[in-house]
């Protein structure tokens, strides 16, 4: 406690910004951590079970992923005040059909998981 | 007075940083194949097709010996190419479960559309792209006609994720030190908001072409191209922590020169040696993953590194800036360690009193 104290204080006073955020020569920038993990399980609304290969994506955003076997998808994405999910069969009458679906997120402080479920067409 | 105050701070802040020695930043080597061959390979990394990549449980073994993670901890994926790693998404995941963060450094050369999308879906944080000057010179320097249109579509991407902190590194060279304002103007116009300048250093094959190597002039023309870009503030830019530069200390970068390699900075190379920057020589090596408690020899080895005293040997024996330098970056210590390979503030000198003559 008292020698991170005492960098606080020579670190200030050499006046130089960038003390705790470094980066090496060839290395990358600092992560500052600006996203969140959003995780889930899409299920049929009549059948109840798993459906695999829905697209979930983020609007106005290129990020997407797709639902595995079990129904599961994980990401991480943009920390952000709001933003809307995306659940869409894309995939014909393969795993069946379903309607699209929106979901609306905004609590995105920390990391989150979703049930969705989708209505068959 | 003011400077001189500042600077006795920074070495008693270094000092401190040095006494604590938290780790903060981890190289892995995670693979040595590479998809280009560029002219100056083994200068900053190096190409070998022989070695295996290493297996991700390994990795995670030995980082899983790390007792408390300190803040900001990241580990930073490089090579060889590491896009060239099929697991490099896993090995992403993994570690954010572990509550680490990640990043990666790229040619950029594989980096598309989808590639871009899997990573952001693993939780890479940050990215540098190498870019090396405008096409033809970019191009000769990464020996492959197709590069520079590979990279700027991998700029274009990574400046569209708020999420990624992202910067562009350039080797500056005879050849693109010429194209730099050009350079800033299309990195300005593509979204870039940041961008790092460094030298190449006379090792691996840049040894034996001199149009790799700035002469003294170019690096003072260097110098004072990043000194009046700062000035202006049109993007981030700055010198690499790759040397101590004497009077442009405070006008190139955001801190003063401090080498941190082995104070902050580790790494895990691609045979399992336990060192730091990886562009360090081998022979710094402390220890290796396969023998060792990885943990434990971040702790209580790196003496080299966190004792700078030996450095003071050859020209660097009675340098009046020995204590603002100690010995330039580490990785201009090679072979028998008799003498620094370059001095960045010697050829500043040199070129300015040339000038003056």
């Amino acid at each position: 406690m008292k020698r991170n104290v005492i960098r606080q204080i020579v670190g200030g006073l050499s006046l130089t910004s960038a003390m705790f955020v470094f980066q090496a020569c060839y290395g990358t920038p600092q992560d500052f951590g600006l996203d969140l993990l959003i995780e889930g399980q899409v299920k049929s609304k009549t059948s109840g079970l798993p459906i695999k290969g829905i697209k979930v994506s983020v609007a106005d955003n290129m990020q997407y992923t797709w639902t595995n076997e079990e129904g599961e998808f994980s990401f991480y994405t943009e920390m952000l005040e709001e933003l809307t999910l995306r659940f869409q069969d894309v995939d014909s009458i393969k795993n069946g059909l379903h309607a699209d679906k929106d979901t609306v997120l905004t609590d995105l402080s920390k990391d989150i998981y979703l049930d969705i479920v989708l209505e068959e067409k | 007075m003011l400077l001189s105050l500042i600077k006795y701070s920074f070495r008693k802040f270094k000092v401190s940083e040095t006494k604590r020695h938290e780790l903060n930043y981890l190289f892995w080597e995670c693979t040595t194949r590479c998809n280009l061959n560029c002219l100056h390979c083994g200068s900053d990394c190096s190409k070998n097709s022989v070695n295996k990549d290493m297996p991700a449980e390994d990795f995670f073994q030995a980082i899983d010996t790390i007792e408390s993670i300190p803040q900001n901890f990241t580990v930073v994926f490089t090579g060889g190419e590491p896009l060239l790693r099929k697991d490099l998404e896993l090995c992403g995941k993994e570690l954010r479960r572990r509550g680490f963060k990640w990043s990666m450094v790229s040619n950029g050369h594989l980096y598309d559309k989808e590639r871009h999308i899997s990573l952001l879906n693993a939780g890479i944080g940050a990215l540098t792209i190498s870019l090396d000057g405008l096409k033809e010179s970019h191009n000769w320097l990464r020996n492959n006609e197709k590069s520079f249109d590979k990279v700027m579509n991998a700029v274009e991407l990574a400046a569209s994720s708020n999420r990624l902190n992202f910067d562009i590194v350039t080797c500056v060279n005879q050849r693109n030190i010429n194209e730099l304002e050009q350079i800033k103007k299309l990195l300005i116009s593509k979204n870039v908001k940041a961008w790092r300048l460094f030298t190449i250093i006379p090792i691996g094959r840049a040894v034996h072409n001199p149009e790799l190597l700035l002469t003294d002039n170019q690096l003072v023309q260097l110098m004072d191209f990043i000194a009046a870009c700062r000035k202006s503030k049109e993007i981030d830019i700055k010198f690499s922590c790759e040397g101590y530069v004497g009077k442009y200390e405070p006008l190139v970068r955001d801190s003063f020169f401090f080498c941190r390699a082995g104070i902050n900075i580790g790494s895990i190379l691609i045979d399992g040696s336990i060192s730091a920057c990886p562009n360090i020589d081998r022979s710094f090596s402390q220890g290796n993953i396969y023998k060792d408690n990885f943990y434990s020899v971040w702790e209580n080895k790196f003496q080299p590194f966190r004792n700078r005293d030996w450095t003071r040997t050859g020209q660097c024996k009675t340098c009046k800036d020995f204590k603002d330098c100690q010995g330039n970056g580490l990785h201009n210590w090679h072979g028998e360690k008799n003498n620094v390979l370059v001095c960045h503030k010697e050829k500043i000198e040199t070129a300015t009193y040339r000038e003056h003559r």
